[in-house]
C-alpha cells in the first residue's frame, strides 16, 4: 500500500458529503440567511437544578453483552480454579445453560496507571487513561434477554416505549449549537443492535429530542441533509429558499397569533445552516496523521480478511470515536456510539457464547484503541473536564464456560466505567464477588438508575425533578429509583 | 387520598399518640409497608402492629431514641439503607420518627396498618353518566345541542364564537378530518358554488360514506392500540398476518358497526360470535402490541426470563384493554397499588388472570361461517381421536413394562449422543402435501437404454437429517413405501414393500435391501405411499440412494434423478443431492450400532405385546385421524390473522396453552420471583360496592366474554365517555378531557362535563360513530373560522372553550397521502398486505429494514399510508420526523413538533423529490399541448391549495418555474405552510 492511500480513503469518506454539498455550492445558503448569533437553545429546564460539572455526554454501548471478567474485572480465583467444575453455591439460571467448568480469561491482566488498575491485555490501550476513569463492578441487570436488557440500559425501562437517555438529556438541556443535531447516534454500520432505533427514540418526548443517526461509512451519512436530485442546483435552491421564506412568512402574517407559523419559517433557516455545519463536522480530511493513527485510522482503505480482526474493528470503532470528538467540540450535546450489530452470524458483536478469545479479542482491542484515543484527545483539547464518557453494555458474562471457550449471559453482575465531566478518576466503586458471578455485597448493588442519576447530577439535573407527564404518569429516566454514586463524583 | 385504616380510634390520645397517627403511621404506611407487612415480613420485620414492630427487634425498649430503626432510615452521604432502592425519607419525616421514638414509640393497639390503597370513587369519571338537558339559549348561532353547551360556557367565560369559516376552508377541513385527503379543486368549486341550504350536510354525508373514511379513522384507532406489522424487541421479526386486523378496523368503521359490537369482537369475538370471521379478526386487537420473540421462543416458560416475558406480555394485553376502552392508566398497579386511582394490585392481577391462557399467534379464520363450523368440528374430532390414540399408546407402554421404558430411555439417551456429521447438501425433498396418503416417487437412472444394465447386489436408502420442526434424524423418511427396479423404465419389479404398516423412523440408520446375485438394473424407483409428517404438512425426503455392486462400488453416484415433484432449494435440497454421495451420519459408529440394535429390540418387543384388538383400534383411530386430516385439508384454505390465540403451531419454547390457564399470582413489587397470593379473576371495580370478581371456574374464553360484556354495559361510566372524547379530540385537536388515555385523578378534568355526558349518553343509545361525527361536524362550533382575537386570547389563550377553531398541521400520513394525491401518483387500491418503504434483507435471523436503499419511485409504494408495513423497532424515519405515532406505546394524541430536521425531510427526502417529479409530469400532461409556465403554476396552486394564485404569487412562481423548471417549482409548493396547515 502506498503511503498516499490513507488520504485517498479520507477523501472517499468525505466525498459523499462534499459532492452533495458541491451540488448546492456549499456556501451561499448561509449568505442569504440573516446572520444569527450561535446562541444556546434552551431545553425545558430554564434553570439547572444545581451548578453542572459537565455539559456533554458520549456514551459507548457494547451490544450483545461484553464480558466484565475478560476486560476490566480481574479474577485471580478463576485462574486458580480454571477447569474445575463450577459451583455457584445456589441454583443458577443461565440463558443457554452455560454452566460448564470455571474458565479463566484467555487474556492476561496487568496493572496500569498510578492507581494500578488491573486491565486485560485486550483493553490495555486504555491503560494510559485509567487514572481518569471510575469503574463500577457491581452493576446488576434484571434480565438475561438481550432486547429487554438493552432497553433497560439505554432507556431505564426494560420494555419498549421509553425515551433513550440522550433524548432525556436533549429534552432537558436543549442544543449547545443549533446548527447541529442535539443528540447524535453512530450505530454499528453492520447493523443495529437489539431494538434498533428504539434505543435512542424520543418515545413520548417531543420528536426533536430523538437521536439523529449518522453513518459515516455511507454515501449519504445523514439522510435528507442534501437533495439528491439532478434538477436541484445551487441557484434553484437559493431562489427556492428565498421564495419559501417569503410566502411562508406571508402566510404567518396573514394568520397572526400562531407562533408555529413563524417558527416554521425559522426551521428552514436552521436547516440551511445544518447543511453547512454537518458535512464540515464529519470531514476528517484535515485531521493530522498522528491523530488518525491514534484512532486506529492509519490503514484506511486496507482490505481486511473475512475473519474478525483487531485492525478492522479499530478502524470501525475509531472512526466513530473521531467523529464523536469532532461533533462534541462543535457543540453536539450527546453522542452515542454502538459497537456490535444484531445477533447474526458470523458474530460481529459481544455475545460470545462460542468463543471469548476469537470474538472479544478483536472487538475489545478495537474498542479500546478508539476509546483511549477519544479520552486522550478530549483531554488534550480541554473537553474532558466537562464531557462525561460512559462505557456500558447489556449485562456481563458468566465465569463458567459455555461449550469449551464461550461464556453465557450474566445479568447478575457486570461493569460500567465513566470518565470526565466531574467523574473522579482512578477509583473503583462496588466490587463483584471473587468469581465475578454476583456483587460482593448482594444487598447493595449498583443499577442503571444510579448511573443515570449520577450522570444527570453531573449535568446539573436532579433526576427526580426531570419529569414528563405521559398518560397520567410523571415519567422519569430513573423511574422511581436512582441514587447518586457519591464515590465516583 | 391514602387513607389510614384505623377503626375505632380512641377518642382521647396522648400527644405522642397523635404524632403517631398523624405523622408517623402515614410515613410507615407509605414508605415501609409494601415490604414490611404481614405477608412479606422482609428482614423479619412487619410494621402491621406495634407488637410486630417490637418483635422485629428494631426498637430498643429502653433507649428507643437510639433504635436500629432510626439508624437504617438516616441517610449517610445522601443514601439510607431504608427504604431500600428508593429516596430516603425527608429530614422532617425522620425528625417525626425520632420524636416519636423518643416518646417511647407509642402505638395504640387499635391501629393496624395495611398497604395504602385509594378507595374513593368520587372522581368525575366514576360517576354515572348523566342525561343533561342542553342549556335553553335562544341564539341563531345554535344549530344543535353541542352548540348550546359550548355557547353557554363561552358566555360564562365572557367569550363569544368566531365568525364561520369560508367555504374553501370548510371543505378542506372536513375532507382532511373525515377522509384524510384534500378535496379536488372541482369539489371545492362545486361546494363554493352550491347554494342549496343543505350543501354542507350533503358534503358531510358524502365524505362519511366514502370508503376513505375508514382509512382515515382506522389510523387513529391503530395509534391507540399499538398496531404494527413486526413484533418489536430483539430481532423485530415480521408479523405477516397482522394486516387482516388493520383491514377489519377499516371495514368496521366504514360499515359503522355498533361500537359495543366493535368492542366485544376485539375482546372475545370468537366466543360471543362463533363462526363469524369478524369474531376472530377483531382479536387482532389483543395481539396488536409488541411481543418478545426471544423471551417466548428461545427461553422456556420454566425459566425466570421466560416467566418475565409472559408476565410483560399479559401486562401489554391488560393495559391495551384498560387504556383503550376505559381511559384508565393501570400499568402502575403491576408493582404496587395505584397511588391515585382506586386500583389495587389484586385488581390488576385479576385482569391478568383473564388472559392467563392467551398468547399471540397466527390464527385461522374463515370467511364462510359454514366452513368455520366444519373446521371447528373436525379440529375437535382430531383432538379426540388423537387423545384416544395416545391412550392406546399408553396401554402399549404399560404392557411393555419396565423393559420397554428402559429401552425408550436408553434410545433417547443414545439419540442425544449421536452427533450428526452432515454436508450442507441434505438431499432430495418432495413438495409438501396436506394429505399424507398422496403417493410421491423419486427415481434414478443408472444406465441409458443403449448402455448395459448394471449388476447390483444391494440398494441402500440413507435418511436425511434436518433440525427443521425439531425433527432431526430420519427427516422426511416415508412412513410407508416400496422400492422397485426396472431395466426399461416400463416394467417395474418390486424389491422392497413397506406399504402395509408404518415404518418406524429409522433415525440415521440406512435402509438396506439385498438383491438376488447379479440383478441387472437400469432404473431404481422409491415410491412413498404414506408421507412423513413435518409441522402440519407431509413430505418425502431422502439423503441418498446408493446402488452397490458386488465389489461394493456405488454405481449411483452422479446418476440422473427424476421425481414426481421436488423442492429445489439448493444447496440443501435438490434432486441431484440424492446421488451426490453425501448423507448425514452419526459420528460415533459404536453408538449408532447400539442404537440400531436397541431400536430393533424395541420393534420386536412391540410386535410381541401387540394384541389384535388393540391393533384394530389403532388402525381405526389412525384411519379416522387421516380422514379428518383429509377433510380439513379439503376445506377452502382458511386465512390467517395474527390474533389472541390458545391453539397454534408451536415454535421452539413457544407452545400453545390449549386453553389451560397459567397460574397467576399477585407479584410483590411486580417481581416474578416474589409471587404472593393467587390472583382472583376480575374486572375493575367501578364503585365501592361494585362486585368486580368473576367466577374462577370460568374457562379462558368465558373470562374474556365476561370482560367484553362488562366493557359494553350501558351503565359503564368510562367506556362511552372514553370513545366520544377520542372522536371529539380528533375533530378539534383537543379532547373535552385533554388526557384521552387517563380519566383518573392525575388526568385532566373535562372542560365541558355536561357536553361530554350528553354526547356519551346519546352515543350509548345510538352506538354509531358516524352519527357522532355528524353531530359534531354540523355544529356551529366546528364551522368556526380559526380567526385570532387578542382580547379573547387574553382570556383563554389555549382555546379551551373553543371561541375559534384550532388550526392544525397535517399528520404524517396526511402529508404523505396529500403529496401522493396532488402529484397524481396515488394508487387507491384498498386493503391487503402492507407495502414496504424499505428494502428487506437478512430475514432469516434479524431482519434488516433498509430505508435508505428503497426506491421511492416504486409504484407499489404509492398507496395510502394506512397500508404501510409498519416496522415497530425501526419505524420509517421520515414519518417519525413528522411525529407519526410510535407503535411501541399507546398514542392517543400525537405530538406536533417543528424542527430543522423536518424542514430537511420535506425538502430533501427522496420521496419528496420523487413527488415533485411526478407532480411536474402531471402538470405538463394536464395543461395540454402547449403548456405555458403560468398555466402550469395556476394548476399547481389549484391542485395543492385548491385556490387561484394571487397576482404576486403567480408572477414570482412563474418566474421561478421559467428559470428552474417545474420540478423545482413543485418541490417548493409542497413545502408551503399553507399546504401543510389546515384552517
Amino acid at each position: 500500500m502506498s503511503h498516499e492511500s490513507p488520504l485517498d480513503r479520507r477523501g472517499f469518506l468525505s466525498r459523499g458529503l462534499q459532492q452533495g454539498a458541491a451540488g448546492l455550492g456549499c456556501m451561499s445558503l448561509a449568505a442569504l440567511l440573516e446572520k444569527d448569533a450561535r446562541g444556546e437553545q434552551r431545553g425545558v429546564l430554564q434553570t439547572l437544578h444545581h451548578p453542572p460539572r459537565a455539559k456533554r455526554v458520549v456514551q459507548l454501548f457494547m451490544a450483545g453483552a461484553a464480558s466484565h471478567i475478560d476486560l476490566w474485572d480481574h479474577k485471580p480465583m478463576l485462574e486458580k480454579h480454571h477447569g474445575e467444575p463450577s459451583d455457584f453455591g445456589e441454583h443458577v439460571e443461565a440463558f443457554q445453560n452455560g454452566l460448564g467448568p470455571w474458565m479463566r480469561s484467555p487474556f492476561q491482566f496487568a496493572p496500569h496507571g498510578q492507581c494500578g488498575k488491573m486491565l486485560s491485555d485486550v483493553v490495555s490501550p486504555l491503560g494510559e487513561c485509567v487514572d481518569d476513569m471510575a469503574f463500577v463492578h457491581n452493576m446488576v441487570g434484571k434480565t438475561g434477554v438481550h432486547s429487554q436488557a438493552t432497553y433497560l440500559q439505554a432507556t431505564g425501562f426494560q420494555r419498549p416505549g421509553f425515551p433513550g437517555m440522550g433524548a432525556w438529556v436533549s429534552y432537558a438541556l436543549g442544543a449547545i449549537n443549533e446548527d447541529l443535531p442535539t443528540f447524535v447516534v453512530l450505530p454499528d454500520h453492520r447493523g443495529y443492535a437489539s431494538n434498533g432505533p428504539k434505543n435512542w427514540g424520543s418515545a413520548f418526548l417531543p420528536a426533536s429530542s430523538q437521536g439523529t443517526p449518522i453513518f459515516p461509512q455511507r454515501d449519504n451519512p445523514i439522510e435528507d441533509l442534501l437533495p439528491r436530485a439532478g434538477f436541484v442546483n445551487e441557484r434553484s435552491e437559493r431562489d427556492a429558499l428565498k421564495l419559501l421564506a417569503r410566502f411562508n412568512h406571508k402566510y404567518s402574517q396573514q394568520h397572526p397569533g400562531d407562533s408555529r407559523l413563524e417558527a416554521r419559517v425559522r426551521s428552514y433557516e436552521l436547516a440551511a445552516r445544518m447543511q453547512l455545519s454537518a458535512p464540515e463536522a464529519l470531514d476528517i480530511s484535515g485531521e493530522p496523521r498522528h491523530v488518525l493513527k491514534m484512532y486506529g485510522l492509519d490503514r484506511l482503505g486496507a482490505v481486511y480478511p473475512e475473519t474478525i480482526n483487531a485492525a478492522e474493528e479499530a478502524e470501525y470503532f475509531g472512526l466513530k470515536c473521531l467523529m464523536a470528538r469532532r461533533l462534541l467540540e462543535r457543540g453536539v450535546r450527546f453522542v452515542q456510539i454502538w459497537s456490535g450489530n444484531d445477533n447474526s452470524f458470523p458474530r460481529r458483536n459481544w455475545d460470545s457464547h462460542e468463543d471469548i478469545e476469537r470474538d472479544h479479542g478483536p472487538l475489545a482491542r478495537g474498542m479500546a484503541v478508539g476509546a483511549a484515543a477519544l479520552l486522550k484527545d478530549l483531554k488534550q483539547a480541554g473537553l474532558l473536564e466537562d464531557t462525561i464518557v460512559h462505557w456500558t453494555t447489556e449485562f456481563g458474562r458468566m465465569p463458567s464456560t459455555q461449550g469449551s471457550k464461550g461464556r453465557d449471559h450474566n445479568p447478575y453482575v457486570f461493569t460500567n466505567w465513566l470518565a470526565g465531566g466531574g467523574i473522579r478518576g482512578g477509583v473503583t466503586h462496588g466490587l463483584s464477588d471473587p468469581w465475578g458471578y454476583k456483587p460482593l455485597d448482594r444487598d447493595h448493588p449498583t443499577q442503571v438508575y444510579d448511573i443515570h442519576a449520577t450522570m444527570l447530577h453531573l449535568l446539573g439535573i436532579d433526576h427526580t425533578r426531570l419529569t414528563y407527564l405521559h398518560d397520567g404518569i410523571d415519567r422519569r429516566l430513573t423511574d422511581v429509583h436512582g441514587h447518586l454514586l457519591q464515590a465516583i463524583v | 387520598m391514602a387513607t389510614l385504616l384505623a377503626t375505632g380510634l380512641a377518642a382521647k390520645a396522648s400527644a405522642a399518640g397523635d404524632l403517631f397517627r398523624d405523622q408517623v403511621a402515614p410515613i410507615l404506611q407509605r414508605r415501609c409497608l409494601s415490604c414490611h407487612n404481614e405477608t412479606d415480613r422482609r428482614g423479619d420485620l412487619s410494621l402491621t402492629t406495634g407488637v410486630d414492630l417490637r418483635e422485629g427487634g428494631y426498637i430498643d425498649a429502653d433507649r428507643s431514641d437510639d433504635s436500629h430503626l432510626l439508624e437504617v432510615i438516616t441517610p449517610v452521604d445522601g443514601a439510607a439503607k431504608m427504604p431500600k432502592d428508593a429516596d430516603p425519607l425527608t429530614a422532617e419525616q425522620i425528625q417525626a420518627v425520632r420524636r416519636w421514638l423518643a416518646a417511647g414509640a407509642p402505638w395504640p393497639d387499635d391501629v393496624k396498618l395495611t398497604a395504602s390503597e385509594v378507595k374513593e370513587f368520587d372522581g368525575w369519571s366514576y360517576q354515572p353518566i348523566r342525561h343533561p338537558t342542553p342549556p335553553a339559549l335562544a341564539d341563531p348561532w345554535i344549530r344543535n345541542p353541542i352548540d348550546a353547551f359550548i355557547l353557554d360556557t363561552l358566555r360564562q367565560q365572557r367569550l363569544s364564537p368566531a365568525p364561520p369559516a369560508d367555504r374553501r376552508a370548510l371543505i378542506r377541513r372536513l375532507s382532511f378530518d373525515l377522509i384524510g385527503l384534500p378535496p379536488s379543486p372541482d369539489d371545492v368549486r362545486r361546494f363554493v358554488a352550491d347554494s342549496s341550504p343543505d350543501a354542507y350536510e350533503q358534503l358531510v354525508d358524502r365524505l362519511l360514506e366514502s370508503p376513505q373514511y375508514g382509512e382515515r379513522w382506522a389510523r387513529h384507532w391503530l395509534d391507540v392500540v399499538k398496531y404494527a406489522d413486526t413484533c418489536g424487541y430483539d430481532k423485530d421479526k415480521l408479523r405477516p398476518n397482522a394486516w387482516p386486523y388493520r383491514d377489519y378496523v377499516i371495514r368496521s368503521l366504514n360499515e359503522d358497526k355498533p361500537y359495543a359490537r366493535f368492542v366485544q369482537e376485539q375482546i372475545a369475538g370468537d366466543v360471543l360470535f362463533p363462526g363469524e370471521p369478524d369474531g376472530i379478526l377483531g382479536l387482532g386487537f389483543i395481539a396488536a402490541g409488541p411481543w418478545d420473540f426471544i423471551g417466548h421462543v428461545e427461553v422456556p416458560e420454566s425459566k425466570l426470563d421466560g416467566k418475565v416475558a409472559r408476565n410483560l406480555d399479559r401486562d401489554d394485553m391488560v393495559c391495551n384493554v384498560v387504556n383503550t376502552f376505559c381511559s384508565v392508566t393501570i400499568q402502575c398497579a403491576r408493582c404496587h397499588n395505584h397511588k391515585f386511582d382506586p386500583i389495587t394490585q389484586q385488581h390488576y392481577y385479576a385482569l391478568q388472570n383473564i388472559f392467563a391462557a392467551v398468547d399471540r399467534a397466527d390464527r385461522v379464520y374463515d370467511l364462510d361461517p359454514a366452513v368455520s363450523n366444519q373446521r371447528q368440528q373436525l379440529t375437535e374430532t382430531l383432538r379426540e381421536r388423537r387423545s384416544q390414540l395416545e391412550k392406546v399408546e399408553a396401554e402399549v407402554r404399560q404392557a411393555g413394562g419396565e423393559r420397554l421404558a428402559g429401552l425408550n430411555m436408553r434410545i433417547a439417551e443414545l439419540s442425544k449422543q449421536v452427533k450428526v456429521r452432515k454436508a450442507p447438501e441434505f438431499g432430495y425433498h418432495s413438495q409438501t402435501s396436506a394429505d399424507p396418503a398422496i403417493a410421491k416417487w423419486a427415481a434414478i437412472e443408472l444406465a441409458g437404454a443403449d448402455e448395459p444394465a448394471v449388476a447390483l447386489q444391494k440398494i441402500v436408502l440413507r435418511p436425511c437429517h434436518d433440525e427443521f420442526g425439531g425433527i432431526g434424524a430420519g427427516f422426511g423418511f416415508p412412513l410407508r413405501f416400496r422400492m422397485e427396479t426396472s431395466t426399461d423404465g416400463q416394467q417395474w419389479e418390486v424389491v422392497a414393500d413397506e406399504t402395509q404398516r408404518d415404518f418406524p423412523n429409522p433415525g440415521l440408520t440406512p435402509y438396506e435391501i439385498a438383491l438376488p446375485a447379479g440383478t441387472a438394473v437400469r432404473q431404481i424407483r422409491v415410491t412413498a405411499t404414506r408421507l412423513a409428517p413435518r409441522q402440519g404438512v407431509h413430505i418425502f425426503a431422502l439423503a441418498e440412494l446408493q446402488a452397490l455392486t458386488a465389489n461394493g462400488e456405488n454405481a449411483a453416484v452422479g446418476a440422473k434423478v427424476t421425481s414426481l415433484d421436488s423442492i429445489e432449494a439448493p444447496v440443501r435440497w435438490r434432486r441431484s443431492n440424492l446421488t451426490d454421495g453425501k448423507w448425514a451420519e452419526g459420528a460415533d459408529a459404536e453408538v449408532s450400532r447400539e442404537l440400531a440394535a436397541l431400536e430393533s429390540q424395541r420393534r420386536e418387543l412391540l410386535a410381541a405385546i401387540e394384541t389384535p384388538e388393540r391393533m384394530e383400534r389403532r388402525r381405526e383411530l389412525q384411519e379416522a385421524i387421516a380422514a379428518a386430516e383429509r377433510q380439513l385439508a379439503g376445506l377452502p384454505a382458511g386465512r390467517l390473522v395474527y390474533a389472541a390465540a390458545t391453539r397454534f403451531d408451536p415454535q421452539g419454547n413457544f407452545k400453545p396453552t390449549l386453553g389451560k390457564l397459567r397460574p397467576i399470582h399477585v407479584l410483590r413489587r411486580g417481581k416474578i420471583e416474589q409471587p404472593g397470593d393467587p390472583a382472583h379473576v376480575g374486572v375493575l371495580p367501578l364503585s365501592e360496592d361494585a362486585s368486580w370478581q368473576l367466577d374462577e371456574q370460568l374457562d379462558e374464553g368465558q373470562r374474556r366474554a365476561a370482560l367484553a360484556r362488562w366493557l359494553t354495559d350501558p351503565e359503564h361510566p368510562l367506556v362511552w365517555r372514553s370513545i366520544v372524547n377520542r372522536v371529539w379530540q380528533h375533530h378539534f385537536g383537543e379532547g373535552i378531557v385533554a388526557t384521552p388515555n387517563d380519566f383518573g385523578r392525575m388526568g385532566a378534568k373535562p372542560s365541558h362535563p355536561e357536553l361530554l355526558d350528553w354526547l356519551a349518553n346519546e352515543f350509548r343509545q345510538h352506538q354509531s360513530l358516524k352519527t357522532l361525527h355528524r353531530q359534531i361536524v354540523t355544529s356551529s362550533v366546528y364551522r368556526q373560522s380559526t380567526a385570532f382575537d387578542p382580547d379573547k386570547a387574553a382570556l383563554d389563550a389555549g382555546n379551551r372553550y373553543l371561541w375559534r377553531m384550532n388550526r392544525r398541521r397535517l399528520e404524517a400520513e396526511e402529508v404523505r397521502d396529500a403529496m401522493l394525491l396532488v402529484s397524481g401518483a396515488l394508487n387507491p387500491f384498498q386493503g391487503g398486505p402492507g407495502f414496504y418503504l424499505f428494502m428487506l434483507e437478512k430475514t432469516a435471523h434479524s431482519p434488516h429494514y433498509e430505508y435508505h436503499k428503497f426506491d421511492p419511485a416504486d409504484p407499489a409504494s404509492h398507496r395510502r399510508s394506512i397500508y404501510r408495513f409498519i416496522v415497530r423497532s425501526q419505524p420509517d424515519p421520515w414519518m417519525t420526523t413528522l411525529d407519526c405515532a410510535d407503535s411501541s406505546q399507546s398514542t392517543p394524541k400525537r405530538n406536533e413538533t417543528l424542527t430543522a430536521l423536518q424542514a430537511l425531510s420535506l425538502l430533501n427526502n427522496r420521496f419528496n423529490l420523487e413527488m415533485a417529479r411526478r407532480f411536474a409530469a402531471r402538470l405538463r400532461e394536464n395543461v395540454g399541448e402547449q403548456p405555458s409556465p403560468a398555466a402550469m403554476v395556476r394548476r399547481a396552486v389549484d391542485l395543492s391549495l385548491q385556490r387561484e394564485p394571487t397576482n404576486d404569487e403567480l408572477e414570482a412562481l412563474t418566474t421561478y418555474a421559467e428559470q428552474h423548471g417545474m420540478e423545482n417549482l413543485c418541490r417548493l409548493v409542497l413545502n408551503f405552510s399553507e399546504f401543510l396547515y389546515l384552517e
